[in-house]
């Protein structure tokens, strides 16, 4: 909160400091003239009603005053901030909500949305050099898959309810009048309140089944100044995660953690958390949110029409075995090493196919 | 009008159907034709029935390992609906109202929000794993996806529908509700009633023999 | 058209709650809301003044500004007033309030707020005047019947002021006036009064 309104402060830097130079530069002391001035005290007759006003308005809170401050008063009326006479934060928190959130939300997706755009326009799809080979190497298994497309899941109805909340009176109230909008948003509401806590489920699972994958290895630096191979042609090392997946991974874990927890904060007022604990919760909420759909977007690319192979790997757990050598070629060699690879007649037995005519067999799954 | 057909003629038809359905199955399967047994038996089939009933509430031996995440998935999804089912205030109002005129103690609210947060990541669980792997994706017909997506819908429109407010969201949980009492009778949904019987028959079979199971 | 305010003048305030109680009685509000509340600065110390807040009706109300649903107006008369059928209990006008003016009826986990309630004005909702579903919803609506808030009517020793802003304020002007004019004198008025009428 501090940090947006010291932002807007910072404009106005350059201006004040060349006041303040002025100011310093006719308050330097000047010979002669100083001395002749009398200093005259001020009338030193407190106003008792100044300390009255200044207790209403708590003004000596801190930002988390409703925690300790000791200028609150009493009240007969026992329920969470009855105490507190004046909420400082809560106007400066409705126009962070209303003014900047919503404004710089709605152009940082919608910013990414292009950038991808017009990244596939000029890039294209990432293809495998030499094209995929048909022999596949296990990847995820079905309770990896089913992690992720749990977490997948959970995540969309999450992104989509909660977006709905925040960006619909902009957006959707205009399209479909309040009465409408007023039931999909107590529907998002709820529906987001259910599904938040599945979501930390999901991430700490996820957090558990592949953290010793994740952990930054050596390699990991020069993939990142290689720019991941998306940009231009070098080569790039990775082992059974490369740099951009860690990342990815590690973004989710710790902003997926602090969106699960102020979701908590703010899903659970019967502790009786203060406003300014919900209002900071909501801010490191919302921001966190828009963070990880923002960066969800580039993955959602990537993982179907970005790069060629990928897809695979989340639907039947295989990746072709080109697809390993060209993003992870460490994890690739350990695999053929290894003897893993499996090659296509039984990758089509595996996934319960036609081995003669794997080719267009998918449609002859069943019923034959 | 919309409001009046779910509420009134809809709901009577599902429920017929739902009744209905579900009786003339199971009187059918309970007097199906079964050949003869000509086995000498070796113990009374009753225990036996009875006991595995119960023992295969536990995954075989040799499977546990193998299975641990459906076991896991799928008693948190059926104990999760269950609770939800009959223990949740709005519900266990509804059965007071419409069919019992009596009522037992609700959970609170924070326990029927943690039971539906159970029984959803099961059934999100399940769901997935049935589409994800080869196996189960080759046995699992169109019945099976179907009587999954309805259980999670009816489960959803429940969940959206929270606030308690809205009329519109009620019926929409209602109608999903009759849909999917509409299609129990004819589909793996039947499961709910047969998995008794069927257990029982087995072991019976079983306990005739003097298998135990 | 008039502009409603209220105004709690500190030093008459004499922190019985009598208007907390004749709020909660005159609409029969929820157990756990409280539409007004009286604060105690200092309390037991010098200088103690109690003040009696409820919802100010603010010119720009941040509950109105930060509603997800949209669901707050302001009447013609200056009351901010909001909509229960549209209100989906998010909570976010608490937040934004500085007076801590709207309630809930339940504070349970997983946000089940309930419906938020607040302060009036005993002016009802937007149902139709002295219907049965505004009175349920919003309590009664006494400015339809052409009298004042309760708890600034039977105010005892007449701190709560609420009313149209011109009048409230010349009330209160009056006041100042008699009590040895300046703010320099405040804490010491009556006694000037007294000095005053002497």
């Amino acid at each position: 909160m501090i940090k947006f309104v010291v932002s807007r402060q910072l404009r106005l830097l350059p201006g004040l400091l060349s006041v303040f130079l002025v100011l310093l530069f006719i308050s330097l002391p000047q010979p002669g003239i100083a001395d002749e001035h009398q200093k005259v005290e001020g009338i030193s007759n407190k106003n008792p009603g100044a300390d009255l006003w200044r207790n209403v308005r708590q003004r000596d809170q801190e930002l988390l005053g409703s925690l300790k401050s000791n200028s609150q008063g009493s009240s007969q009326v026992k329920s969470v901030d009855s105490k507190m006479l004046i909420n400082q934060q809560g106007d400066l928190w409705a126009r962070f909500r209303m003014e900047q959130l919503i404004k710089y939300g709605m152009m940082s997706l919608g910013g990414i949305l292009i950038l991808i755009l017009v990244f596939y326009l000029l890039r294209g799809r990432v293809n495998i050099d030499g094209g995929l080979s048909g022999n596949m190497v296990h990847r995820f298994n079905s309770y990896e898959r089913v992690l992720h497309w749990v977490l997948a899941l959970v995540f969309l109805f999450l992104a989509i309810t909660g977006l709905t909340l925040l960006f619909g009176r902009t957006l959707l109230i205009p399209v479909m009048g309040h009465e409408l909008f007023s039931v999909i948003a107590s529907s998002s509401k709820e529906g987001h309140n259910l599904f938040g806590p599945i979501f930390l489920v999901s991430v700490v699972l996820m957090l558990i089944r592949f953290v010793k994958k994740n952990i930054y290895a050596k390699g990991d630096l020069t993939w990142l100044l290689k720019g991941g191979g998306m940009i231009g042609k070098s080569h790039v090392t990775g082992g059974f995660f490369n740099m951009g997946e860690k990342s990815w991974y590690w973004l989710v874990i710790l902003i997926g953690l602090l969106i699960s927890i102020s979701g908590l904060i703010l899903v659970s007022p019967n502790f009786g958390q203060g406003r300014v604990i919900m209002e900071l919760s909501h801010v490191v909420h919302a921001a966190g949110a828009l963070i990880l759909i923002a960066v969800s977007f580039g993955h959602m690319y990537l993982g179907t029409v970005g790069t060629e192979g990928t897809n695979e790997s989340m639907r039947t757990g295989y990746v072709d075995i080109s697809w390993a050598e060209a993003h992870h070629d460490r994890w690739a060699k350990e695999c053929h090493e290894k003897q893993l690879i499996v090659s296509a007649e039984q990758y089509a037995k595996l996934q319960g196919r036609n081995p003669i005519n794997s080719e267009d067999s998918l449609s002859l799954e069943k019923n034959q | 009008m919309i409001a009046n057909l779910i509420d009134g003629l809809l709901w009577n038809i599902s429920l017929v159907v739902f009744a209905v359905g579900v009786s003339w199955k199971m009187l059918s399967i309970i007097f199906a034709k079964r050949p003869v047994d000509l086995s000498v038996a070796r113990a009374s089939s009753i225990p036996g029935a009875i006991k595995t009933v119960f023992t295969r509430f536990k995954p075989a031996a040799g499977m546990a390992s193998r299975i641990q995440m459906k076991i896991v998935a799928g008693y948190m999804f059926h104990l999760g609906l269950f609770a939800l089912m009959f223990f949740a205030a709005p519900h266990v109002r509804f059965l007071d109202n419409e069919f019992l005129g009596f009522s037992w103690t609700a959970m609170p609210h924070s326990a029927f929000i943690i039971s539906a947060q159970f029984a959803f990541l099961g059934l999100l669980m399940l769901w997935l794993y049935r589409v994800l792997d080869p196996v189960s994706k080759l046995i699992s017909t169109t019945g099976d996806h179907v009587a999954s997506i309805l259980t999670f819908v009816v489960m959803l429109t429940g969940c959206l529908a929270l606030l308690e407010s809205f009329s519109e969201l009620r019926l929409l949980h209602r109608f999903s509700v009759e849909l999917f009492l509409i299609y129990f009778p004819f589909s793996s949904l039947m499961h709910t009633f047969t998995f008794i019987p069927s257990r029982a028959f087995t072991g019976a079979w079983f306990g005739r023999r003097g298998i135990s199971s | 058209m008039a502009r409603m305010k209220f105004y709690c003048d500190a030093e008459r305030c004499i922190e019985c709650n009598a208007c907390v109680t004749a709020c909660k009685n005159e609409h029969e509000v929820p157990w756990g809301v409280n539409r007004r509340r009286v604060v105690t600065i200092k309390d037991g110390e010098p200088g103690e003044r109690s003040l009696s807040v409820a919802c100010m009706h603010c010119s720009d109300a941040p509950c109105a500004a930060v509603c997800p649903v949209d669901c707050f107006y302001t009447t013609d008369d200056g009351v901010v007033l909001h909509d229960k059928d549209i209100c989906i209990g998010c909570g976010y006008c608490f937040y934004a309030c500085p007076f801590g003016a709207p309630q809930f009826p339940s504070d349970a986990a997983f946000a089940s707020r309930g419906k938020m309630d607040k302060c009036t004005f005993c002016a009802g909702g937007p149902e139709d005047d002295h219907s049965s579903a505004e009175y349920k919803k919003y309590g009664r609506n006494r400015l339809a019947e052409g009298k004042l808030p309760l708890c600034a009517e039977m105010c005892s020793t007449k701190a709560l002021l609420a009313g149209d802003a011109n009048m409230v304020s010349d009330i209160y002007r009056k006041r100042i006036v008699n009590r040895g004019a300046s703010v320099m004198n405040w804490g010491v008025s009556y006694d000037n009064a007294k000095l005053r009428t002497r």
